[in-house]
């Protein structure tokens, strides 16, 4: 594996791996590592001037508390523990993006700025990181219209070259995204929800083979699902497309709801709600805090559906922020 | 002043008046004290172990995290481990051997009480392993430790699939992460290979091969009963303990049978498939000297330490040079004289080329099992095999590759789960053949060896590119004198009739191979089971076994000799009790008359009738091609049939050779099931090469 000095420093530092559940010396939260970075930065080092630096050196060179060095130290040191753990999902077909990497998905670090997680691990074509594309959200439980407009949007997706963006779980995701694999398109899953196993899926096997498709997340490979990783990556799901399309979402709470409401008020990029007669209390909702309708069943043809996103598109967009930090 | 310390360490383990060997404090310096990577190369008993018990302890005492040591030979290492004890370096070993201790391990590595960590290579891709204990040692590794490093590279003498997976996470460790390889045999081309994988900062520290009190000598016996008459006749003139190396399980257990027979304290020591063979006992038993000599296969191996070993006999020759000097190498480590004695015969070259072939799945197996597992989420061993037409040892060393080249992972979900990865698979067939072709250049060079007529060690040495090879003037052509090299004619008669004689039996299975009657218990119901059997010899042996070949292959008609035998083996030696009182056999629709035309013929002899009640109903692939459980039964059971009355008496039920068993257990069933007495299975001969290599 070709991992440059500096993601090998931001691995140690702010990866799980190699760690037991609960670790004597926690790796860096982003709240722990931008100022870190920022500190880097003002000194003119990367950080790989970190690798192989002891208690001391670190206090001398990063100016901190002794007990902020010890913590440091110890991650730093564990490197033979991750080389092992990075060969298993290397062998698994599991690599590692960080901050630090040029391939970086460039529009994490416009908008997200500081949240921008700092490790992604992912399968597939890294490539589709932020390529133009639509991105689908949804519950899991879906109505007739919700699921015929999944399908809809991933099939138009895929047959205009665009990337479907979806969190890879069941329902609205899985839907959209094999509409959109199977028109031979290509989909993004960011997904909350173990990466080891999701791949061990044949059909999301196959699609990764082809290089049809990336899943990515930024936890822990075998991590499970659970509540609070899927509200944190919600906003990885919004951040890489150009255009989103809420399909379904409850009134007030939920993950889709959550999501939604924090992508409006960020103005990260459009954000439609699909509209029709018998949409949820939530749809609804939305579209009064300013989602703006899309319409069941769509009123033109399927290839013009990125034109019509983006003449129906009247929010303001907040500037995209360039961000050079690691 | 670390020096003196380090000597001081040394003298603590190993005695006062002991000393650093030349090469030991270089290469303790290297790893400890610079933190760079080191490769050891030295004879078996130099003391490796002393090296990375020595630069453990200095780590440690610097605030190091512990070493992790890998090394697919583990068992082999208690004495080590005892030794090292009284410097107080605390040595754990993971392995699934020792479950129950594992939470006790991870508690001493959380509270940072492990100096040393050992563990075999395939522990480096196991879930448990990564996930729950190597979190634990606080995050850091001191020191990596890769015994037996010669397998780094491909031009090693053995091939390990998982040293690939030890390169890579090699490459990936920083610098400042001190690296020691150890290996007793690696030639210029590997020392240079291995440099090559692990980077030029790899200082190599190489020590001279020979031993001063081996004297070799090699011995032409082609036949085997001739080998055994030697062993019986020359045994006597060795004062003290050995080991008799020989190539298949099979013949350990016949050379044990012999030399019994004739008396000597003996055992026979290999990996075979019944696996009931207590190995920690037999080493026991056979390092305080108990038993005298072990007749053993390679699983006898590296690592094993018994300093007053007098000689070390071949009864059949290794596959190369490295293979044995390792072995004869075992004797004469702390006594002043001892032999090396190497026999060769004309099954040789058979059996090793067997071992060639036989060393990797082929095109087909890779391939199949892929598509297999491409069609799932993830499939165990015994669901792959009943799709996949492949024995289980193959299957075993695909899956083993594959993982290793990214194509299969494995997880664990109640049961071992194989499952295919996103990562793209292309066969390495040259990758393959190179290892072949070595394999077979190694041959060569051990046939050469056998018939030269220089010195002997000096040849084993210029081979291994010792830096010094120098005539020893001991070896049998230095000297010009050995041991015999004729045997008296009686002995060899005797050990004929006992190679004719010795019984070989047929266990009767009792369980269902897995997915073939998935509706069924996988238990045989006892009734239906067939009782103990016998063959007549191995297929192809010396004994009766070329009668066997060339009846079923050239004259389509088994002698009376065999018939004879046949008669004589079961009247007089096997004795079943309650005797059967018909005899029946299974056919072939390729030869039909073949072996109902011998089982009748022994049936007469016998002077019970003989009933021909089983029927083909259709050609079958030849069982041999039939490479696992689930395929040989499936085979069979569509295959043959039984649709008569039958007598209610007890049975022979006779076929030419065995191969799987499952031809015989199936009839058995359906004779059973018929409602016949007991069923005494009976086969002229025993296919051998599923059972060659343990």
């Amino acid at each position: 594996m070709t991992l440059s000095l500096d993601s090998q420093a931001l691995i140690l530092l702010c990866s799980h791996l190699g760690l037991s559940a609960a670790p004597d010396y926690a790796p860096l939260t982003l709240k722990d590592w931008n100022p870190l970075a920022k500190k880097l930065f003002s000194i003119s080092k990367r950080p790989s001037a970190l690798l192989d630096q002891n208690k001391e050196e670190l206090m001398d060179i990063l100016d901190i508390t002794e007990e902020e060095a010890e913590r440091y130290e110890n991650l730093l040191q564990r490197s033979g523990t991750v080389a092992i753990e990075l060969e298993r999902l290397k062998s698994l077909g599991i690599e590692v993006l960080t901050r630090a990497d040029e391939d970086y998905p460039v529009r994490y670090k416009e908008r997200l700025r500081e949240s921008a997680p700092t490790i992604l691990f992912y399968a597939g074509e890294k490539a589709l990181l932020g390529q133009p594309g639509v991105a689908v959200v949804g519950s899991r439980h879906l109505d007739e219209a919700g699921q015929a407009c999944a399908e809809f949007v991933g099939n138009a997706c895929g047959l205009s070259g665009l990337v479907l963006y979806s969190g890879g779980a069941k329902g609205v995701d899985s839907i959209s995204m094999q509409a959109a694999l199977t028109s031979r398109g290509t989909a993004v899953g960011i997904l909350a929800d173990s990466l080891e196993k999701s791949i061990r899926n044949p059909d999301n096997r196959e699609a990764i083979s082809r290089g049809d498709l990336c899943l990515v997340t930024p936890y822990s490979p075998s991590a499970p699902f659970s509540v609070g990783t899927a509200m944190g990556r919600n906003k990885l799901i919004y951040t890489l497309a150009d255009y989103a399309i809420v399909v379904a979402s409850d009134a007030e709470k939920g993950g889709t709801w959550a999501g939604a409401t924090e992508a409006l008020k960020s103005k990260w990029l459009p954000v439609f709600v699909l509209d029709h007669p018998e949409m949820p209390k939530g749809n609804k909702m939305l579209i009064e805090k300013g989602g703006l309708k899309f319409p069941h069943p769509f009123p033109e043809h399927h290839l013009k559906l990125m034109t019509w996103l983006e003449e129906h598109s009247s929010a303001t967009i907040a500037d995209p922020c360039q961000l050079s930090l690691f | 002043m670390n020096k003196d310390h380090t000597l001081k360490l040394l003298r603590k383990m190993i005695g006062e008046d002991k000393d650093f060997r030349p090469g030991q404090w270089e290469a303790v310096e290297t790893v400890a004290i610079k933190k760079q990577r080191a490769l050891v190369v030295q004879r078996t008993g130099w003391g490796k172990s002393l090296v990375y018990f020595l630069a453990t302890k200095l780590l440690r005492e610097k605030g190091s995290g512990p070493t992790l040591l890998i090394s697919p030979l583990l068992s082999l290492m208690r004495n080590q481990i005892e030794m090292a004890g009284r410097i107080g370096i605390r040595a754990f070993t993971i392995n699934s051997a020792n479950k129950t201790e594992w939470a006790g391990i991870e508690e001493a590595l959380a509270k940072n009480e492990c100096d040393i960590m050992l563990i075999s290579p395939e522990r480096l891709n196991n879930e448990h392993f990564l996930k729950e204990i190597l979190p634990k040692i606080s995050g850091r590794i001191g020191l990596f430790v890769v015994d037996e490093a010669h397998c780094i590279s491909d031009w090693g003498h053995d091939f390990r699939p998982d040293y690939r997976r030890i390169i890579r996470i090699l490459q990936m460790l920083p610098k400042g992460v001190p690296v020691l390889g150890t290996t007793a045999t690696a030639n210029d081309r590997v020392v240079k290979d291995v440099q090559t994988q692990l980077g030029p900062g790899l200082s190599v520290h190489r020590g001279p091969l020979t031993r001063e009190s081996l004297r070799l000598q090699n011995i032409r016996l082609s036949n085997q009963c001739e080998r055994l008459a030697w062993l019986a006749e020359n045994l006597p003139k060795f004062k003290g303990s050995g080991i008799i190396y020989c190539l298949t399980v099979a013949d350990t257990e016949r050379v044990t049978g012999w030399l019994k027979k004739k008396g000597f304290s003996v055992e026979a020591y290999h990996a075979g498939n019944d696996g009931n063979m207590d190995r920690s006992a037999l080493e026991q038993a056979f390092l305080s000297n108990e038993t005298k000599i072990l007749v053993a296969t390679v699983a006898l191996g590296m690592g094993f330490d018994k300093p007053d070993i007098d000689f070390v006999i071949h009864f059949q020759r290794p596959g190369s040079v490295v293979a044995y000097y390792q072995q004869v190498g075992r004797a004469g480590r702390a006594v002043e004289k001892s032999y090396g004695i190497l026999l060769s015969g004309i099954e040789d070259d058979q059996i090793q080329n067997y071992f060639i072939e036989s060393a990797f799945p082929s095109l087909q197996v890779f391939q199949d099992i892929l598509r297999v597992l491409e069609q799932s989420e993830g499939l165990s061993l015994y669901e792959i095999l009943a799709k996949v037409n492949t024995s289980r040892s193959m299957a075993e060393k695909a899956l083993k590759l594959l993982e290793v080249d990214g194509a299969v992972g494995q997880t664990y979900d109640k049961k071992v789960l194989y499952f295919r990865t996103p990562n793209a698979w292309r066969p390495d067939i040259e990758r393959i053949n190179r290892v072949q072709d070595l394999r077979r250049s190694e041959l060569m060079q051990m046939q050469d060896y056998v018939d030269h007529k220089g010195c002997l060690m000096q040849f084993l040495l210029s081979a291994l590119d010792d830096p010094n090879p120098a005539p020893c003037g001991r070896c049998a052509n230095c000297v010009g004198r050995g041991l015999p090299a004729q045997v008296d004619q009686k002995m060899v008669d005797e050990a004929e009739c006992f190679l004719k004689s010795d019984q070989i039996i047929i266990q009767p299975r009792i369980r269902w191979p897995f997915g073939l009657f998935p509706d069924l218990k996988r238990n045989i119901p006892l009734e239906y089971q067939n009782d103990n059997g016998r063959s007549l010899c191995y297929y192809g042996d010396a004994g009766w076994g070329n009668l066997v070949r060339s009846g079923k292959y050239q004259d389509n008609h088994f002698c009376d000799e065999l018939v004879n035998a046949s008669v004589h083996l079961i009247r007089d030696i096997w004795q079943p009790d309650p005797f059967p009182t018909w005899v029946t056999a299974i056919p072939s629709t390729r030869h039909p008359n073949l072996v109902p035309d011998f089982a009748r013929r022994l049936a007469a002899s016998l002077q019970i009738p003989f009933y021909p009640v089983i029927h083909r109903i259709q050609e079958a692939p030849e069982q041999k091609m039939m490479q696992n459980s689930s395929m040989q039964s499936r085979n069979v059971i569509n295959t043959i049939r039984i649709d008569q009355k039958i007598s209610n008496g007890p049975v022979f039920l006779v076929d030419d050779i065995i191969d799987s068993g499952w031809t015989l257990t199936m009839a058995g069933y359906l004779l059973k099931k018929q409602g016949s007495g007991q069923v005494y299975p009976f086969t002229l001969a025993q296919a051998t090469n599923r059972n060659a290599n343990g």
